[in-house]
């Protein structure tokens, strides 16, 4: 479906002078530096696939995305999606492709969402028919009929996100864009998103690239996660083999009959303490829970206990960490 | 007096910052004044006995009226309004300061900038287009006195609009209408005595004409002893009036924008 | 064609969104039918105690401002909006269009509809039409159909001037003060008639900038005006020869904005 090798975005940006002098001098002969935004990424996306996109700030997520859309052209490298090229097939591309921004709406601000509904249904031509099937399926799963005929301005933010939802797949779209579609929802519009999402990608097998910030998001509904920093990918893979390369540290909830005070066990370290629970920290490789099961009750009777997988985002912030050293040891 | 010296400032950097725009707006300002130039020059070598002034200051009139046309660039209506629809009217009002003199310093520091525009293209004007210096040191400072009196009187009628938004809300058209108002009936282009009869009347009582029509013709040296003694006492009485009236249009729209909630 | 009624489908959607605000609607319109009673009504001024206006009298000056304002009305109702690309292009909106099968150009110029135009044109009517009467005009065929070509021509020049201007923005990020600072021009234009003014003016406003052939030029010819003036009637001709010129000057300065934008980003 999508396939990226060797992609390259550099921009041009004026060196800033320090000083008056500086911007003095700057105004006459200014010096340009390039600054990669993305740097030689490859990566290839099949069809049906629900990829988790997520890179910290300024890492060259949206570059990445807009060339993708064809908005941005690359400094070199290649793309294709779907066979085309999309900042050259911008017009075939664009009707195969659907996108949301959770930040800005697509859809215009004073009329009723069911007038820029329409709109879309002339400009990607779609068919009565297909107009009326997709209208009927936004009914049942985004309850799209409770404020087709309000205007956007008036939407609640989960609602205008619905409505996006439902405008960018109005066409049937091979391929969807969503860029940190559920910034500001609560939780239970959220839940509801993220049941479409995957809905959406299961029945329709709509391609789906998903960018956001929150990991549950990531956990729940991605079955596969791309890591972009400093404009490059630096994990590719799906989540149980991030899991199991990254998340070395496991932990063991233990919860004893009586409170008791702090021990300490062999190959792991007490984290927290509260009540009658303890929290042990202990490395996947070096030990394992019924080792440190066997030698706790063998101290102290346990009531119930329960083992706590690593949490996806400390593995990406090891991740951006990583990433961050590295950097900074090869500018040095 | 602080937080006057503050917004001024604020307003300078905010200048500083855009450049292209400060030379762009004194640009303008000299198309305009070469338009007018260029308007009662020809006006004149066709009557000049119309006038009742000579041409020089026929044209002094015309360029500085068009100078001081940065003079209604602050606009505190338009904060207000503003303020009002974004609902940040509720922060303004929450200050330990009186939201009417909050409003004339922020004004004032506006204006100032304002004048620091004016003032280089009045100085281009006099070397190019021939414009006169006022007769006397005494002329010019009753100048400088009553164009203060004069910037009062607008900031209190650009402050009662500012309240009616409170009622009204979006009031970007009405402001350009009124704005048109001004300038007409404060003769910014053409001075009063040259309005024909009925007109001239209505603009006679209005306060308007406390704007640009008195300083510029103080300056001009068309108003002199007892005319404009005359002269500023109608500005004195106006103002008088208007910080009267806005005290009070204030007060009435303070307490419905409490009571309604903004 | 297909252009067109995508732009017309997207002026329906855009006229929609503004009756939406019907009190706004109402006192925008009455406020510009005052703005454009009391320009005129200052000139009225001037004139009354002149008679003329180098040789222009007032319903000369009322037909030239009013003929300015038809070919404006078509601007600010239609492309108002042009003053905004500056945040469109810094904002991300402008991806949209990238985003969707059709015409980026049409998805920019049917955003938006400005019901200021209805009032300018209601005024400018009038005023064309008291002008008309008052100067006993008897115009034959050739000034009728040149009339609404003269208004088109004016709201071309002007449209494609300051979407010109407004594309600094793709460069520079900011595009207000150079379009307030070229259409000034305009201001002078609108009032007077140009022959008061200096040659260097008359350049200006002929050659590179070319507002004088949104009323001047064209009402030299409509007015049949004699000497000095007759001389440059012919130029009254040209205005759809310029319209048609900075519709190709403008197309390649948006292609080499666009190139920019997909190069650059917002």
């Amino acid at each position: 479906m999508i396939k990226v090798e060797h992609l390259t975005k550099e921009y041009k940006r004026v060196v800033r002078r320090e000083g008056f002098l500086g911007s003095v001098r700057t105004l006459f002969s200014a010096q340009y530096e390039t600054i990669p935004a993305v740097n030689d990424i490859s990566f290839q996306i099949d069809e049906g696939e629900l990829v988790g996109y997520i890179g910290p700030n300024g890492a060259g997520k949206s570059t990445s995305i807009k060339m993708l859309c064809g908005i941005l052209v690359p400094t070199s490298g290649h793309i294709q999606v779907n066979g085309l090229t999309p900042h050259k097939d911008r017009m075939k591309n664009t009707r195969q492709i659907g996108a949301v921004f959770g930040q800005k709406t697509q859809l215009w601000w004073d009329v009723p969402v069911i007038e820029s509904l329409k709109l879309f249904r002339d400009i990607y031509k779609v068919s009565e028919a297909q107009f009326k099937h997709n209208m009927s399926l936004f009914n049942e799963l985004l309850d799209l009929h409770e404020f087709q005929n309000t205007p956007v301005r008036q939407l609640s933010l989960g609602q205008r996100l619905r409505a996006d939802m439902a405008a960018a797949l109005l066409h049937n779209p091979r391929l969807l864009f969503l860029d940190e579609p559920m910034i500001g929802v609560d939780v239970v519009a959220k839940e509801r998103l993220r049941n479409f999402i995957h809905e959406i990608n299961r029945d329709q097998k709509v391609t789906i690239l998903l960018t956001t910030h929150d990991m549950v998001d990531i956990e729940k509904v991605c079955s596969r996660i791309m890591i972009i920093d400093h404009g490059r990918i630096v994990y590719d893979g799906n989540i149980a083999q991030m899991r199991a390369q990254y998340g070395k540290q496991r932990k063991l909830v233990v919860e004893f009959e009586e409170t008791i005070p702090d021990f300490s066990v062999p190959q792991a370290t007490l984290t927290h303490s509260e009540g009658r629970k303890k929290w042990f920290a202990f490395n996947r490789f070096e030990t394992t829970p019924s080792t440190l099961i066997t030698q706790i009750s063998a101290q102290f009777p346990i009531l119930d206990l329960a083992v706590e997988e690593p949490e996806i985002e400390s593995i990406v912030r090891t991740i951006y960490q990583r990433e961050t050293e590295s950097t900074e040891a090869e500018t040095k | 007096m602080k937080i006057f010296w503050s917004f001024t400032r604020q307003a300078f950097q905010f200048v500083s910052v855009y450049r292209f725009n400060f030379f762009a707006e004194i640009f303008l300002t000299l198309l305009r004044m070469y338009a007018i130039y260029c308007v009662w020059r020809i006006l004149y070598t066709q009557r000049p006995g119309a006038f009742s002034v000579d041409m020089g200051q026929m044209i002094t009139y015309g360029v500085l009226g068009m100078a001081l046309e940065i003079f209604v660039w602050s606009r505190p209506q338009m904060y207000i309004s503003q303020q009002v629809k974004s609902g940040a009217i509720d922060t303004d009002l929450m200050k330990p300061l009186d939201f009417h003199l909050h409003m004339l310093a922020r004004s004032t520091g506006e204006t100032l900038v304002g004048a620091s525009l004016a003032v280089p293209a009045l100085i281009i004007a006099y070397f190019l287009l021939g414009v006169n210096l006022p007769p006397d040191i005494g002329t010019g400072l009753l100048f400088l006195f009553s164009l203060g009196l004069g910037y009062l009187v607008l900031f209190h009628l650009n402050f009662l609009l500012g309240a009616l938004s409170v009622v009204a809300l979006d009031i970007r058209h009405i402001s350009w209408a009124y704005y048109s108002v001004v300038r007409f009936f404060g003769g910014q282009m053409v001075p009063l005595w040259l309005f024909p009869s009925f007109v001239g009347i209505i603009a006679g009582v209005l306060p308007f004409q406390s704007t640009y029509y008195i300083p510029m013709s103080i300056y001009i040296g068309k108003f002199t002893g007892v005319e404009a003694a005359r002269a500023i006492q109608f500005q004195l009485f106006w103002l008088v009036v208007l910080v009267l009236t806005s005290r009070l249009a204030w007060g009435w729209a303070h307490r419905r924008l409490v009571v309604q909630g903004g | 064609m297909e252009a067109l009624r995508l732009y017309v489908r997207l002026v329906r959607v855009s006229m929609q969104a503004r009756l939406q605000y019907r009190v706004d609607f109402v006192m925008g319109i009455f406020s510009v039918i005052a703005l454009n009673a009391i320009s005129l009504g200052m000139i009225s001024i001037i004139v009354y105690r002149f008679v003329s206006l180098n040789g222009w009298n007032i319903w000369d000056l009322f037909f030239l401002y009013c003929l300015w304002l038809l070919g404006h009305s078509i601007y600010s109702l239609l492309f108002w909006h042009f003053w905004d690309l500056q945040e469109y292009v810094t904002q991300g909106t402008f991806d949209q269009f990238l985003l969707r099968p059709a015409s980026i150009f049409i998805q920019f110029i049917g955003r938006e509809v400005q019901y200021i135009g209805f009032a300018d044109a209601s005024v400018a009517v009038v005023g064309l039409g008291l002008a008309y009467i008052n100067l006993g005009l008897h115009w034959g065929v050739k000034e009728w159909l040149f009339f609404p070509l003269v208004v088109l021509s004016g709201a071309v020049i002007e449209t494609t001037l300051v979407l010109m201007t407004a594309c600094i923005s793709f460069w520079t990020g900011r595009s207000d003060m150079a379009i307030d600072a070229i259409m000034s021009f305009n201001f002078l234009v609108q009032n007077y008639p140009i022959d008061i003014f200096g040659t260097w003016f008359r350049v200006i406003v002929t050659s590179l900038i070319p507002v004088a052939f949104m009323n001047y030029y064209p009402a030299l010819m409509l007015l049949g005006k004699s000497d000095p003036q007759s001389h440059w009637q012919w130029l009254g001709y040209m205005s759809p020869v310029v319209a048609i010129i900075l519709i190709a000057i403008t197309s390649v300065v948006w292609h080499f904005a666009l190139r920019r934008y997909s190069s650059a980003g917002g």
